[in-house]
């Protein structure tokens, strides 16, 4: 077996020649070869003649089903519509654009004997295979046409790069983690296999535990396996799989987002495999790859020109779909600095960010939220290292702002069913933080120390959730609190009527101080404490801290500007404050 | 019958805990209605750690089938009967 570029029809030449290795029967049907694959093209084929020609949405999560539907719709000369999800608004935006969408599974009509079908010996290299779509930086989704010459020029690169036939290995099999709807998946689970003739995953492989067990199938039929994956998934390999006893892995790819060094680190340990990363986007296809143990920095692809201009990376890729003659600079939104042949990449220009692989713009998921009743502003920021949560800052109308566990459950109901028309679940936030106005530093701005505070309940059970504060006269200061449904005091203290104690009042009152005015003297006990109404979880309150020189008098009281009532009140007895 | 209603709090509990969903009570989890999408509103990244609680909780290895894991996945009832099934081993 050897390596054919893709619109020399690989799939085709498979299934003619002296046929397969005895080895790949044994793999099973949870794998795909070029000459299992034959019969299915050949019934779509039957199918899309008596459909109309054009452009088909193609939407399938197994790649035996997605895979014969692909090939077809290219041998018969039309282009598939790659959507990255099939939530219905996303297949209805995009209805427009198609002449139907393939059904998922052949329909049985379709003739099972038919004549040989007319199998091009070429696809026309500028004809479009593909169409994605990706998120624009404005968050409106925005099509990428891809041609057959752009997807043959990065196969034949992954070939020099990484062979899977006519090198070490020359017994591969491919395992993918990743959706083929995008191109990362699409070209390194799917064309890369088929054009080298090796066989590749039929069914999807996001678990684990489906990762262990096609390991252990290849393992068995003696192949050595090479692995697509992607940073969450990395991120969460459980150890207790027994990696090792799985046979020799290759390598194993990652793309999507950058891959934490410490996940990269321990993959390679789990695995005894190189983690290779490859930096693209759906624009512009690979751009780069590394391997964090031998270096950062990113080596771009062979034909892949780079040069940095205002701190920002400009390329010319042969991979570039729409690249005019001669071929332009393409502004690619990543800030980077070069370093001799490679480069370091500094983070988005915009407010782009990848949750879970998939671009999210910031932006667009803010004006969504600006669409919602009652909400005056909202700002979201992502919350992790691994930038893989997101988290939104909502500024609403005094009226709507919840003061219960209740009303913030009904609102939070209605603005992730609003998002979820446009967005995919792991782009809408997990954490909201309801407040007034969206809080600024001395310069006017949302700053890193403010998101830390407005979330760090999050990182310590113990804390009641900050959501601003205001200074109406000299030695006070009025805090807007929320109570933690997680917080860590409820635990077993009434199970069907959890409230704050009495005790942890007093705490977060004395902590808060000294967030404000510094070291306090020794805390030396209270005074005239007054408990009036329980505090429950959920519950918006407001401590009112007034700084005296041997005492802080302090009151919880509720959110509601009328009608105050109180959880709590008293005075907080200290030593004199001295300024040593 | 109180055992098995532990077990579910449980489960609810170790989901709210695990995925940090700050808003949600056990009271919120319906048992029958879908975990992911519409119901709980989880995604793949969730799915991926609540494979990771069931083995260090339960010891629960997931099946190498993608779709068996789906179907565990499906509700609550449905992962619990998931851990019942592993206890009567």
């Amino acid at each position: 077996m050897t390596f054919t570029s893709l619109c020399h029809l690989p799939w085709r030449r498979a299934a003619s020649s002296s046929g397969a290795r005895p080895e790949i029967h044994a793999l099973g049907d949870a794998w795909l070869t070029t000459s299992r694959l034959a019969n299915e093209i050949d019934r779509w084929h039957a199918w899309l003649a008596t459909q109309p020609q054009g452009a088909w949405l193609l939407y399938n999560r197994d790649p035996a089903l997605f895979c014969p539907a692909l090939l077809a719709l290219w041998e018969t000369g039309q282009t598939a519509v790659l959507p990255g999800d099939d939530r219905p608004q996303t297949l209805a935006a995009m209805a427009s654009q198609v002449v139907g969408r393939i059904p998922e599974r052949l329909p049985d009509e379709a003739p099972r004997s038919r004549p040989m079908p007319a199998i091009p010996a070429t696809l026309a290299r500028d004809a479009i295979a593909v169409t994605l779509y990706t998120s624009g930086s404005t968050g409106a989704p925005v099509s990428v046409d891809k041609l057959f010459a752009c997807l043959e020029a990065e196969l034949d690169a992954h070939h020099a790069l990484w062979p899977l036939v006519g090198g070490k290995p020359n017994d591969a099999a491919v395992i993918s983690q990743v959706s083929h709807q995008h191109i990362y998946g699409l070209l390194v689970g799917l064309l890369h296999p088929l054009c080298a003739g090796v066989p590749f995953c039929a069914r999807d492989c996001g678990y684990p535990e489906v990762l262990s067990a096609r390991l252990e199938e290849a393992h068995a039929a003696g192949r050595t396996a090479v692995i697509a994956s992607s940073p969450p998934q990395l991120a969460r390999l459980p150890a207790y799989l027994e990696w090792a006893a799985r046979g020799r892995i290759e390598r194993l790819f990652s793309s999507g987002a950058p891959l934490p060094q410490r996940h990269a680190a321990r993959t390679e340990a789990l695995l005894q495999a190189p983690v290779i990363e490859i930096y693209g986007s759906t624009e512009t296809g690979g751009i780069g790859y590394r391997r964090q143990r031998d270096d950062t920095d990113w080596q771009p692809f062979p034909g892949v020109e780079f040069r940095i201009e205002a701190g920002t990376l400009r390329l010319r890729s042969p991979f570039l779909s729409d690249a005019p003659s001669p071929p332009q600079w393409w502004a690619q939104p990543d800030r980077a600095e070069a370093n001799g042949e490679r480069f370091r990449l500094l983070g988005r220009q915009d407010r782009i960010v990848k949750v879970a692989g998939k671009r999210v713009s910031l932006t667009a998921l803010e004006q969504a939220l600006h669409e919602c009743d009652a909400v005056l502003d909202a700002r979201c920021v992502t919350l992790h290292d691994d930038q893989e949560r997101l988290g939104a800052i909502v500024a609403l109308e005094a009226d709507a702002i919840p003061q219960a566990r209740d009303e913030r459950h009904a609102l939070l109901t209605t603005l992730r069913q609003h998002l979820s028309q446009r967005f995919e679940g792991v782009a809408i936030p997990r954490y909201w933080r309801f407040v007034d106005a969206v809080p600024r530093n001395t310069q006017g701005k949302l700053d890193n120390v403010l998101v830390k505070r407005l979330f760090a309940d999050l990182n310590d059970s113990r804390l009641p959730r900050w959501l601003g504060d205001s200074h109406p006269a000299p030695n006070t200061v009025r805090v807007t609190l929320e109570v933690p449904e997680q917080l860590r005091y409820l635990d077993g203290h009434f199970d069907s009527l959890a409230l704050v104690p009495g005790v942890v009042m007093v705490q977060w009152a004395y902590r808060l101080g000294e967030q404000y005015w510094g070291k306090l003297g020794p805390f030396r006990g209270v005074e005239r404490v007054k408990f009036q109404q329980m505090l429950r979880p959920g519950t918006r309150c407001t401590l009112t801290l007034e700084r005296h020189p041997r005492h802080i008098a302090f009151r919880f009281s509720s959110g509601h500007a009328s009608g105050q009532e109180h959880y709590c009140l008293g005075k907080l007895r200290l030593d004199e404050v001295t300024d040593a | 019958m109180s055992e098995t209603l532990d077990l579910s709090l449980e489960l609810k509990r170790m989901i709210i805990k695990t995925l940090e969903l700050e808003d949600i009570t056990p009271e919120d989890i319906d048992p029958e209605a879908p975990l992911f999408e519409e119901g709980l509103g989880l995604d793949s990244i969730d799915a991926l750690e609540i494979g990771l609680m069931l083995q260090k909780h339960y010891g629960i290895k997931l099946d190498s089938e993608a779709e068996e894991t789906r179907q565990h996945f499906a509700s609550l009832n449905a992962l619990k009967a998931l851990v019942e099934a592993h206890r009567d081993h």
